[in-house]
C-alpha cells in the first residue's frame, strides 16, 4: 500500500493530468457533442454542410499545397543550416548554429509585414510558401542538430573509411531521418494551421484560400449565423483538420521515439567544405536574414519613421516613436512579460510530472499531451470559450474565472504544455533507468529521491521548456484575440496598431518585445557561462 | 522536490484564479468594486482616450475591451451572443450598425431612450431604442496622387473598380466583416441579384485585389502600390495626417449616382450586462453632442450625424448635406447578415 508521502508524490501528476482533461480534453468533446446536439434534438446537419461545401475542398488543397511547398523549403534551410554548422566547417559555425533557432522568436506575421514593406506587390503562393516555410524551419534545424549530435562519429569514420564520403554521408542520413522527418512534419503542422500569413500574402481577386483561413472565417460568421448548421461550422471543419493533424503528429512522436538515443561517444567529424566554405555562408545568410534580419530591419525602419512621409527619418523622430510606445503600449507589454511568465512557469510545473510518466510507463501520454499542438488555436479558443464562458461548477461563488488573467494562463499553457512536455519527456528517456531503481533502495522519502533522481537532472531541460513556453505565449495572436484577458496582450495591439497606421510606437514595443524573448535564452550564457549551443 | 512543484503549482494556480478582469484601461475610483463593462469595436486609439475620460467624469471604474482588427466587430458580437446567458457586457460601442442591429433581432439588446439622442435623425434610431447611432465614415476611395497625380483621372464611381483601364491598380477589403460586409450587403439591395454578381464578377476578372481589411486597402494606396481603394474616411485620414500623397473621393455623386455610403457608429444596451445604471450614465456620454465633436475633432475625422456640431477640419471629408448620401435599408441589412454572410463566403472562396 502507498505511503501518504508516495501518494503526496503523485499528486503533481493526478493535477497535470486534470489540467489536462479540464483544458483540452473536456473542451474538444464538447465541442465534438455541440456539432451533433441541436435544440431540436440529434442532427448531422452541420456536418452535411461541410460535406457539400466545395470551398472546403478547395481550402484543404490548397493548404496541403502550402503545407507540402513551405516544408520543402523548411527541410532545405533547416537541415542545411543544421548539417553546415554541425557536421562542416562553415566559417562562425558555432555561433551562427544556435541562430538556427532565432527564426523562431519572430512572429510569422512579422516576417510577412517586413517582406510587404521591402518588396513592392509581393503575394501570391510562392512567397507564402517561403515565407511560412523560413518562419518553420527551426523546428527542421533544431530536430536535425540533435540527430546529428546523437550520430556516432566513430561509425561515420568508419564508413567513410570503407565506402567513402557519397555512401558515408547516405548512411548519415539515414541516421538522421526520423529527426529530419519529425521537424519537416512539424513545420507542415504549423505552416497549415497558420491563417495569418496566408491572408496576409495571398488576397487576390479570384483566390485560393487556405483551410485555417477557411475556419477564422467561419469564426467570423457564428456572429451572424442563425442556423445550428451555420454556428457549428467552424467547428465541423476544425474538427476533421484537427483529425489529420493529430494523425501526423503521432507519427512524428513515432519517428522520434523509433529513433532513441544513441549513447554518443565521439561526435562527428567535422568535413571540410572545400572551396565552398565561403559560398555556402549564401544558406544561413538567406535564412538568417529573412527569418530575422528583414524584420528586425523593418522594425527598426518603423521606428526611426519609415511609415509617415510628414517628418524625416531619423534619430529625433525614434525618440518620439520610444516616448509614444511608453505612453500608448507599455501595459500591454508589461501585460505580455507578465502573461508569459506566468504561462511558462505553469506549463514547466504540469510538464515534469506528465513528461516523466510518459517516458517511464504510459508512451501514450505523449500523444494526448501533444493534442493541443495539432490544434489549431483558433479551434482552441472556441473550445475554451464554450466550456467555461459560465464558469461550470464556480456559480455558487460569485467568482468569473472565464474573465479573469487566470483563464487566458489556463488557455495559453494547454497550448503550450505539448511543446514543453515533449521537450523534458525525450530528456527523461535519456536519464539512466539503472540509477533510478537503485534510488528505490536508499531509504529516502519519495519526495526527496523525486528531488535528487528525477527532477535535477532535468532543470537544464526545464529551463529550456521554460524559455520556449515564454517565447510562443509572447508570439500568440489567435488566443489572445478571443480569450478575454488575453486582450490586452502586445502582439494583439500591435496587430491593430500597424493596422491604423502606428507603425512607429508599434515598431519599438515589437522590438522590445523581440528582446525580451531573446533575453530570457540569453540569460544562463549571460550570468553563467553556459554554452549558447544548448539553445540549439 | 515534488511536494515543492505541488505546492507551486497550486499556488500559481491559486494566483491565476486571482480576479484580473480590469484588462483595459479604467478611469475613476479605483475603490469601486463593479462597474459596467464596454465592448468597443471602435479604433481603440481613438475610443480610450474618450472613454477613460468619460469614466473619470462620472466616477465609475469601466473595464474596456476591444476588437481585433482582423475581425473586427464579429468578435465582439460573436463573445456578446456566446455570453448570453451569463453576460459580461453592459454596453456595446460598434464602429458600425448593421450588427447591432442584428444583436437586436437576437434579442440581446435592452431597449434605453438616451435624452441624448433625442436630437439624432430618426432615421439613425432604433424605433423600440434599442440602440442609437452616431459620428459616421463614410466609405470612400482613396486615390494615391502620386500614381493618378490629374484630378480629373480620379476614379469616381463603384463602377470604375471593374473599369479595364484600372486593371490590377484597385483594391477593396474582403467582405467578411466590419463596414465592407455592410457596404455589400446593403449594395445587394440596391443593385439586385445579377447587378450585384455582376459587379463582383467584374472586379475578380479586374484583377482587383481582395484584402483583409480597409485598412490594409488604405496602406496600398498609401504606399504606392495600388492607384486607389475602398476605404472608411478614418483611414484615409490618418495617412494624409501622416504626410502619404493621398486624396479621398466621395464616389458616386453624379446626377444618377447611388450616393456616398454612411455607416455611422452605434451604441446599445446589453440585456443583464453588469451595472446597468451606470451603463446607461455612459450611454448618455457617448451620446452626447460633446462626443460627436471630439470624434470629428480626432484623428479618426467621424463625420457627425447632428446639425451644429462641428465637423472635422479637413475640407476633403464633406459634411452631411455637402454630398449625396447613398441610401441604404439598415434594417434589412442588419436582418440579411447571415445569409449575406453565406453569399460571399461561396463567392469569395472563404
Amino acid at each position: 500500500m502507498a505511503s501518504r508521502n508516495d501518494r503526496l508524490a503523485r499528486l503533481p501528476l493526478w493535477m497535470a493530468l486534470g489540467f489536462l482533461s479540464l483544458f483540452v480534453l473536456v473542451p474538444l468533446l464538447v465541442l465534438v457533442y455541440e456539432t451533433f446536439a441541436s435544440p431540436e434534438g440529434f442532427t448531422l446537419a452541420a456536418w452535411r454542410a461541410l460535406a457539400e461545401d466545395e470551398n472546403a475542398k478547395a481550402q484543404l488543397l490548397a493548404s496541403l499545397q502550402l503545407g507540402l511547398g513551405a516544408t520543402a523549403v523548411s527541410a532545405v534551410l533547416g537541415a542545411g543550416h543544421a548539417w553546415l554548422t554541425v557536421a562542416r566547417d562553415l566559417p562562425g559555425r558555432s555561433w551562427l548554429g544556435p541562430l538556427g533557432i532565432a527564426p523562431l522568436v519572430v512572429p510569422p506575421i512579422f516576417m510577412a509585414m517586413g517582406i510587404s514593406d521591402l518588396v513592392m506587390d509581393v503575394g501570391g503562393f510562392w512567397p507564402c510558401a517561403v515565407l511560412l516555410g523560413v518562419a518553420h524551419a527551426p523546428f527542421v534545424a533544431v530536430l536535425t542538430t540533435r540527430g546529428l549530435r546523437t550520430v556516432d562519429g566513430r561509425s561515420y569514420e568508419s564508413a567513410l573509411l570503407l565506402r567513402g564520403r557519397g555512401p558515408a554521408d547516405r548512411w548519415l542520413l539515414r541516421m538522421i531521418a526520423p529527426e529530419l522527418l519529425a521537424g519537416c512534419l512539424l513545420a507542415f503542422l504549423f505552416t497549415v494551421a497558420d491563417h495569418g500569413v496566408p491572408e496576409f500574402l495571398t488576397v487576390k481577386g479570384k483566390t485560393w484560400h487556405t483551410y485555417a483561413e477557411g475556419i477564422f472565417s467561419r469564426w467570423t460568421r457564428r456572429a451572424v449565423g442563425t442556423t445550428h448548421a451555420e454556428l457549428q461550422s467552424p467547428i465541423v471543419a476544425a474538427l476533421p483538420f484537427l483529425a489529420a493533424l493529430g494523425c501526423m503528429l503521432w507519427a512524428a512522436l513515432r519517428l522520434r521515439a523509433n529513433n532513441p538515443d544513441r549513447g554518443v561517444v565521439k561526435p562527428l567529424p567535422v568535413q571540410t567544405l572545400g572551396k565552398l566554405r565561403w559560398p555556402a555562408l549564401l544558406l544561413p545568410i538567406v535564412y538568417l536574414g529573412a527569418g530575422v534580419f528583414v524584420p528586425l530591419f523593418v522594425l527598426t525602419r518603423w521606428v526611426l519613421g519609415s511609415a509617415q512621409r510628414r517628418d524625416p527619418m531619423g534619430i529625433d523622430y525614434a525618440r518620439e516613436s520610444f516616448a509614444k510606445a511608453i505612453d500608448q503600449g507599455l501595459p500591454d507589454l508589461m501585460h505580455s512579460l507578465y502573461l508569459g511568465l506566468a504561462v511558462a512557469a505553469v506549463v514547466v510545473l504540469l510538464a515534469i510530472p506528465l513528461a516523466r510518466q510518459s517516458a517511464r510507463r504510459w508512451p501514450v501520454l505523449d500523444l494526448l499531451v501533444a493534442l493541443p499542438a495539432a490544434m489549431p488555436a483558433i479551434l482552441l479558443g472556441i473550445a475554451l470559450i464554450r466550456t467555461f464562458n459560465h464558469n461550470p461548477g464556480l456559480g455558487w461563488t460569485n467568482y468569473d474565472f472565464y474573465a479573469g488573467w487566470g483563464f487566458a494562463v489556463c488557455g495559453y499553457a494547454a497550448r503550450f504544455l505539448p511543446f514543453a512536455a515533449l521537450t523534458l519527456a525525450s530528456h527523461v528517456r535519456r536519464q539512466s533507468i539503472a540509477a533510478e531503481e537503485a534510488g528505490r533502495f536508499v531509504h529516502r522519502s519519495a519526495s526527496s529521491r523525486a528531488l535528487r533522481l528525477h527532477i535535477l537532472p532535468l532543470m537544464p531541460a526545464a529551463w529550456s521548456a521554460f524559455v520556449l513556453s515564454f517565447v510562443l505565449a509572447l508570439r500568440e495572436l489567435d488566443l489572445a484575440v478571443m480569450l478575454p484577458a488575453a486582450n490586452a496582450t502586445a502582439v494583439r495591439r500591435l496587430a491593430n496598431a500597424v493596422h491604423f497606421q502606428h507603425e512607429d510606437w508599434s515598431g519599438v514595443i515589437a522590438l522590445m518585445l523581440l528582446s525580451f524573448a531573446v533575453l530570457l535564452p540569453l540569460l544562463p550564457a549571460l550570468l553563467f557561462g553556459r554554452k549558447l549551443s544548448s539553445l540549439s | 522536490m515534488r511536494f515543492a512543484s505541488t505546492t507551486a503549482l497550486l499556488l500559481s494556480l491559486a494566483a491565476c484564479t486571482d480576479n484580473a478582469t480590469d484588462t483595459g484601461n479604467q478611469g475613476g475610483d479605483s475603490g469601486q468594486k463593479s462597474g459596467p463593462t464596454i465592448y468597443v469595436a471602435l479604433d481603440q486609439q481613438f475610443s480610450e482616450p474618450v472613454l477613460n475620460g468619460f469614466a473619470k467624469e462620472l466616477g465609475i471604474k469601466l473595464k474596456q475591451r476591444h476588437d481585433a482588427e482582423s475581425n473586427k466587430t464579429v468578435g465582439l458580437v460573436t463573445a456578446i451572443l456566446e455570453d448570453r446567458d451569463q453576460q459580461r457586457c453592459s454596453v456595446f460601442w460598434n464602429n458600425e450598425v448593421a450588427h447591432t442591429a442584428s444583436l437586436a433581432n437576437k434579442g440581446v439588446l435592452e431597449p434605453y431612450e438616451s435624452p441624448n439622442a433625442e436630437d439624432v435623425p430618426s432615421r439613425w434610431r432604433d424605433p423600440e431604442h434599442r440602440w442609437t447611432a452616431f459620428a459616421a465614415r463614410a466609405r470612400i476611395l482613396i486615390v494615391n496622387t502620386e500614381l493618378v497625380p490629374n484630378k480629373a483621372d480620379w476614379p469616381t464611381s463603384y463602377k470604375d473598380l471593374t473599369d479595364p483601364k484600372w486593371q490590377g491598380k484597385c483594391a477593396i477589403a474582403k467582405p467578411k466583416t466590419g463596414t465592407t460586409l455592410t457596404h455589400f450587403v446593403s449594395m445587394w439591395k440596391l443593385l439586385g441579384d445579377d447587378g450585384m454578381k455582376q459587379w463582383i464578377e467584374d472586379m475578380q476578372n479586374n484583377d482587383v485585389q481582395f484584402l483583409p481589411s480597409n485598412g490594409a486597402t488604405m496602406r496600398m494606396v498609401r504606399d504606392g502600390k495600388k492607384a486607389f481603394a475602398f476605404t472608411d474616411t478614418d483611414d484615409f485620414h490618418v495617412a494624409k495626417l501622416k504626410g502619404f500623397p493621398v486624396a479621398c473621393v466621395f464616389p458616386d455623386q453624379q446626377a444618377d449616382g447611388i450616393g456616398t455610403m454612411l455607416i455611422p457608429n452605434s451604441v446599445a444596451l446589453i440585456k443583464g450586462g453588469p451595472d446597468q445604471e451606470n451603463a446607461k450614465r455612459l450611454i448618455d456620454k457617448i451620446l452626447a453632442r460633446d462626443t460627436e465633436a471630439l470624434l470629428a475633432a480626432a484623428d479618426g475625422a467621424q463625420i457627425p450625424l447632428r446639425t451644429g456640431v462641428p465637423s472635422p477640419k479637413d475640407p476633403e471629408i464633406l459634411k452631411l448635406g455637402q454630398f449625396r448620401e447613398m441610401q441604404w435599408d439598415l434594417l434589412w441589412t442588419g436582418d440579411n447578415l447571415a445569409a449575406f454572410d453565406q453569399k460571399f463566403g461561396k463567392l469569395f472562396g472563404l
